[in-house]
């Protein structure tokens, strides 16, 4: 048969054409017409029967796609066209081992075949079976003997040794990587060694044997000079230090540091192996002496003989002067006196503005008082002072760093409110001054050369609301902010700190517009997605936020569906030195904490503000396809992208830990996402036993429908229920601080706070226990009733009460608590909503059975029996419209509250804001009123929106 | 003052400092795992002591016979790292492995409007090959220069002698 169709092969293609073509442009529906219709002609061929599977998947008819592809694998196909179709559905479906199967049913029938052992290959690398990778490889090999092949089969026996099931024995881990040494090093006898990742592939094998001399010799052999030119001067480094030889190292350094002087790289090794060079002459006697003097004069050399001044070498003589004095060894004798080191390298290089950085690395080796004073002394050096100004571009760069490094010293936390208003000022001014003198002719794609001045004003301002604990300050602040950005507009520390304040004070507009104007995109959606994406979720919109949900989630599951053809690309390029870097990073990215949470919040997202008929709404949320006795997380793997160094600091070195900030912040977003998760399940678990999930949820997991017994329907349900009060419980015991918000850079606040302080527990909890009441018919569901309106009744007032006091903070500081508010009001509005989708749906689901007397009830009976009669459904159906009565009650209540809720007063007079700026007055204005306005349309859309969530709430109970 | 090392995929992670940048592009994930799966060597970072990330460079090599060449992809610079010389350095070391890989030339293509750079590179000994039209597509289309550098397997400089007619992407054979 297989004959037969590559006679055709040409004719077919033609007629497949149309079918591959309306898939490719994503009309699914007309590619299962025309699919069908070449199958009435050609009811055999298998690749139109495939691609029909594949358009009923797309269409998501997934028991009818699956039943089609299944009699096309079971024909065992061989053809090309048929198994690329099949593994691509397989792929779609995550059945990897199906792909395996297919491919090794295709070879079998076509031994040495290569282009399908080449795909077998594949399909095993996707799985991560490293052993049939191996089998195939060598195979491949006999059929083709190319390198790649042979290669293919030795990095899988390396894989085996050090990453397969069995890496953990040592035992196997030797074998392994001890045959693949042996495979490598026939290969070379025979003179087949052919290509540079060959011969990185083989110096990966012998270091992980710890065979460092026979590395050494290989990589400064005749064979690896010819293959691998490029091999990285690094492996050098790293096999000499293996190897001690410390000597060789030292002479290497010296010889490339002459001629490449800026090298921090070499530097660190350098300084490393004269240490180590120190030591071996303190230990054993025969050697010859060795003195760090001999290190110093190498440095000293250096800087004498470099016609241009580059910063290494002087870096390299603080960094051998912090090492001394680490080791208890006189550095200031032999290199000279810390501080004038440090002023030197400022005024050569204090008009760069990484010379902060470079600073900064030092200063946590001397004492607060040190850095206190030489942070004075930097500023006296800089030659500004209040009475002059700075008289080019260089002369104001050193100023900004003197400025930076005094912040960095801790010279601001000490100063008082008085003198940090004066520093605001002089900042404000040096900024304005900076901007007319330097600033003018810049291109649009440049930053100011000034806007340090005011990002550190902005810093200030921060401390100062701090310590008052009132937004005017930092209001100034963001106003100052948004003037810079007009003037620059391309820079992005301007955008991530007004982004900050912007969420600080709740206003989601002003925060989306900074993050629509960073053009955050592909990857930088994970890695950035923490100063926006994840602040959203309560933040005060619900269907609002939803768009930044998707564009971050439709990266991730691109990114999902392909994470394993990139794997398959290092196979296809035979990289071997990248091969374990992608497998890992498709680790770290399908883990993203960001993906998962935002995953879950977007489906409470539209579970909370799903907008349709009963019928309607269950449709959405059955094709949200939730299980609630499944947790599909993986807790363990999950994975923090956040590139949190992305915004920029200069606070006091000594308060900031930004690991442990980092941790502990990671810790409570897990917390976080386990109370969302659980809450999203438990929620669906509700849903679920009313309305049961269609077979088609089922037949995609192969499983025959049972219907279950009545015992087990309501298990799912009281098994979450008890891990519900059980996190709480153990989140309380946990007693989480909150995020310390010292300065304006140090991450927001997580929501764990929040969401234990409100009563989500209680709620669901005791909405649990009417859900099953309901069900059985239980006799205590009046008191349940009772219970769970009485939790309405509170969850109303939260938000009543908070609005009130929202309206009441208008008259003192309109922003200082508006966030916090927002939040509280969110959350129960969220609480409300999801209660509302539940009784729509028990309602409509007791109706239609108290109307068409479904067998349900019997068996409800039977369950019951000694105990008291169950509740008719009668009844439960009346207690039932009680129950939503007082909800829209409740929620009309909430209504009301919103529609008086105020938007925020801003801070003081804002006319006087920006009195001491050379603004024109036109400028000013339109600047302030921009701001402001910001703040009023965002209040305005986020109380629209609320308002339209109640009214349609209302609606669906009000039926 | 530099540590350069390969691009490693963690480092996908990290570059916002730098990619933040007006003029530079954060690609699809697709195109950077191509790149590093295909010519590892030929995307190295630039690092600072304080382990910032300076700046990178992406390239590649390809080509057939006489025109077996490096061409940089793409070259950036975080701006708190400008004026170190740092793109030079960066751009040496993708002319380095080009040596290395017996490469005739190295080419690259720069918006016509970008002085700061054309200058940079005309600095560094490269000349303006040719012009191609509208090869930036935007609101706005843009000429691009070809701008290249013989390396010392092209002894007799074949390879830079300039084109006076601009062409069009179309027309060019890329190998």
């Amino acid at each position: 048969m297989a004959h037969q169709q590559g006679m055709d092969s040409a004719l077919f293609e033609r007629r497949l054409r149309p079918v591959y073509d309306n898939l490719e442009v994503g009309n699914n529906r007309k590619a299962l017409q025309e699919s069908e219709k070449l199958l009435r002609k050609h009811p055999n061929l298998l690749c139109a029967r495939a691609l029909k599977g594949l358009s009923l998947l797309r269409l998501g008819r997934y028991e009818e796609s699956h039943s089609c592809l299944q009699v096309v694998a079971e024909e065992k196909p061989v053809d090309d066209s048929t198994l690329q179709v099949l593994s691509f559905c397989y792929r779609e479906m995550e059945q990897l081992h199906k792909i395996v199967e297919l491919y090794q049913h295709a070879v079998k029938q076509n031994p040495g075949n290569e282009e399908l052992l080449a795909h077998l290959f594949v399909s095993h690398v996707r799985v991560e079976d490293y052993k049939a990778q191996q089998a195939v490889a060598l195979q491949l090999y006999k059929a083709q003997p190319k390198n790649a092949y042979y290669f293919w089969s030795v990095i899988s026996v390396v894989f085996q040794g050090i990453r397969g099931p069995e890496s953990a024995i040592p035992e196997k881990r030797k074998l392994y990587l001890a045959l693949a040494q042996r495979m490598v090093d026939k290969h070379i006898k025979e003179g087949k060694l052919e290509t540079e990742q060959e011969a990185f592939l083989y110096l990966h094998i012998l270091k992980l044997q710890n065979k460092y001399q026979e590395a050494w010799e290989f990589l400064t052999g005749e064979l690896c000079a010819k293959l691998y030119p490029g091999a990285p001067v690094s492996m050098k480094f790293e096999l000499l230090k293996e190897l001690g030889n410390w000597k060789e190292l030292n002479e290497l350094l010296q010889q490339l540091l002459e001629a490449d002087r800026d090298r921090w790289d070499y530097y660190k090794e350098y300084l490393t192996s004269c240490f180590e060079l120190l030591k071996k002459t303190s230990s054993d006697e025969g050697t010859e002496n060795y003195t760090l003097t001999t290190c110093h004069d190498f440095l000293l050399h250096i800087i004498q003989s470099s016609e241009r001044k580059t910063r290494g070498p002087y870096l390299a003589r603080l960094e051998l002067h912090q090492r001394m004095r680490a080791n208890q060894l006189p550095a200031q004798q032999l290199v000279g006196d810390f501080d004038q080191l440090i002023i030197e390298y400022f005024l050569l290089f204090g008009d760069k503005s990484c010379c902060t950085h470079d600073i900064a690395l030092f200063l946590p080796s001397i004492s607060m008082e040190q850095r206190q004073a030489l942070a004075g002394r930097l500023l006296v050096e800089s030659g500004i002072s209040s009475t002059t100004l700075p008289q080019n571009k260089e002369h104001m760069q050193k100023h900004i760093c003197a400025l930076q490094i005094s912040r960095m010293c801790g010279v601001h936390i000490e100063l008082s409110v008085d003198h940090l208003l004066a520093l605001y000022t002089a900042l404000k001014l040096h900024y304005e001054h900076g901007y007319s003198s330097f600033g003018k002719q810049l291109l649009s794609t440049e930053m100011g050369p000034s806007d340090p001045y005011a990002l550190l004003a902005a810093n200030v301002m921060y401390d100062i609301s701090m310590r008052e604990q009132k937004s005017d300050q930092l209001f100034e602040a963001l106003c100052l902010l948004q003037y810079v950005l007009r003037n620059s507009t391309s820079n992005f520390h301007v955008k991530l700190l007004s982004l900050k304040i912007y969420h600080m004070f709740g206003c989601m507009l002003g925060a989306q517009e900074m993050y629509d104007y960073l053009d955050i995109k592909q990857i930088q959606l994970d890695s950035m997605g923490y100063v926006h994406c994840n602040l959203l979720p309560l933040s005060g919109r619900f269907s609002g936020v939803r768009n930044c949900y998707d564009s971050t989630l439709k990266f991730f599951t691109n990114s999902y569906k392909e994470r394993l053809e990139y794997i398959a690309l290092t196979y296809r390029f035979c990289t071997f030195s990248k091969m374990e870097e992608f497998m890992n990073f498709k680790e770290r990215l399908t883990n993203s904490l960001l993906y998962v949470a935002c995953s879950v919040e977007a489906q409470l997202c539209d579970l909370v503000s799903c907008y349709g008929n009963v019928q309607q709404n269950l449709t959405s949320y059955v094709a949200m396809t939730i299980e609630p006795a499944d947790d599909r997380i993986a807790w363990n793997e999950l994975s923090d992208n956040r590139d949190l160094e992305a915004i920029i600091r200069w606070d006091p070195l000594h308060l900031v830990d930004a690991e442990a900030e980092r941790k502990e912040s990671y810790d409570q977003e897990i917390e976080v996402l386990q109370l969302r998760s659980l809450l999203l399940r438990l929620f669906a678990s509700f849903i679920d036993l009313y309305h049961a999930p269609p077979s088609a949820k089922l037949a995609l997991s192969n499983a025959k429908t049972i219907t279950p017994a009545p015992a087990e329907d309501t298990a799912t349900l009281e098994l979450l229920r008890e891990s519900w009060t059980g996190l709480h419980q153990r989140l309380r015991l946990m007693n989480y601080k909150p995020l310390s918000q010292r300065f304006l850079v140090n991450l927001q606040p997580t929501r764990l706070h929040l969401l234990l302080e409100l009563p989500y527990e209680r709620f669901f909890d005791d909405l649990a226990q009417l859900v099953l009441d309901l069900y059985t018919g239980a006799s205590q569901l009046a008191l349940q009733c009772k219970r769970v309106s009485e939790n309405v009744a509170c969850v109303m007032e939260i938000c009543v009460q908070t609005i009130t006091e929202s309206n009441e903070w208008n008259g003192v500081d309109g922003l200082w608590k508006r966030r916090t508010h927002q939040q509280k009001v969110a959350a129960c509005l969220e609480i409300l909503s999801l209660y509302a989708f539940l009784l729509s749906v028990l309602n409509d689901k007791l109706q239609t059975s108290t109307k068409t007397k479904t067998k349900k009830k019997s068996s409800g009976d039977n369950k019951s029996q000694g105990t008291p009669h169950p509740i008719s459904e009668k009844e439960r159906s009346q207690m039932l419209q009680e129950l939503m009565r007082q909800l829209k009650h409740k929620l009309e209540a909430c209504d009301a509250a919103l529609r008086i809720w105020k938007a925020p007063t801003l801070p003081r007079d804002l006319s006087s804001f920006m009195a001491d700026m050379s603004l024109k007055p036109e400028v000013e204005a339109t600047l302030i009123g921009d701001v402001s306005a910001t703040f009023k349309e965002s209040h305005e859309l986020m109380v629209t929106e609320l308002r339209n969530l109640l009214k349609d709430k209302i609606r669906i109970v009000g039926k | 003052m530099t540590t350069l090392r390969p691009f490693t995929c963690d480092d996908l992670f990290k570059f916002n400092n730098v990619n933040f940048d007006p003029l530079t592009e954060t690609y699809g994930l697709s195109f950077y795992t191509q790149y590093l799966a295909k010519w590892p060597e030929y995307f190295q970072l630039a690092e600072s002591p304080s382990e910032h990330i300076m700046g990178y460079i992406m390239g590649k090599v390809e080509g057939h016979l006489d025109n077996w060449h490096g061409h940089v992809t793409a070259l950036t610079v975080s701006p708190d790292y400008r004026r170190l010389g740092l793109a030079a350095l960066l751009m040496n070391f993708l002319e380095d492995i080009s040596e290395k890989k017996r490469a005739y030339f190295v080419d690259l293509f720069v918006r016509k409007s970008n002085k700061v750079a054309i200058n940079m590179y005309t600095n560094l000994g490269y000349i303006i090959y040719r012009t191609i039209l509208e090869y930036y597509s935007g609101d706005q289309d843009e000429d691009a220069y070809d701008m290249r550098k013989a390396l010392s397997r092209d002894v007799n400089k074949k390879s830079v002698i300039p084109y006076t007619q601009p062409v069009r992407l179309e027309d060019i054979d890329m190998n």
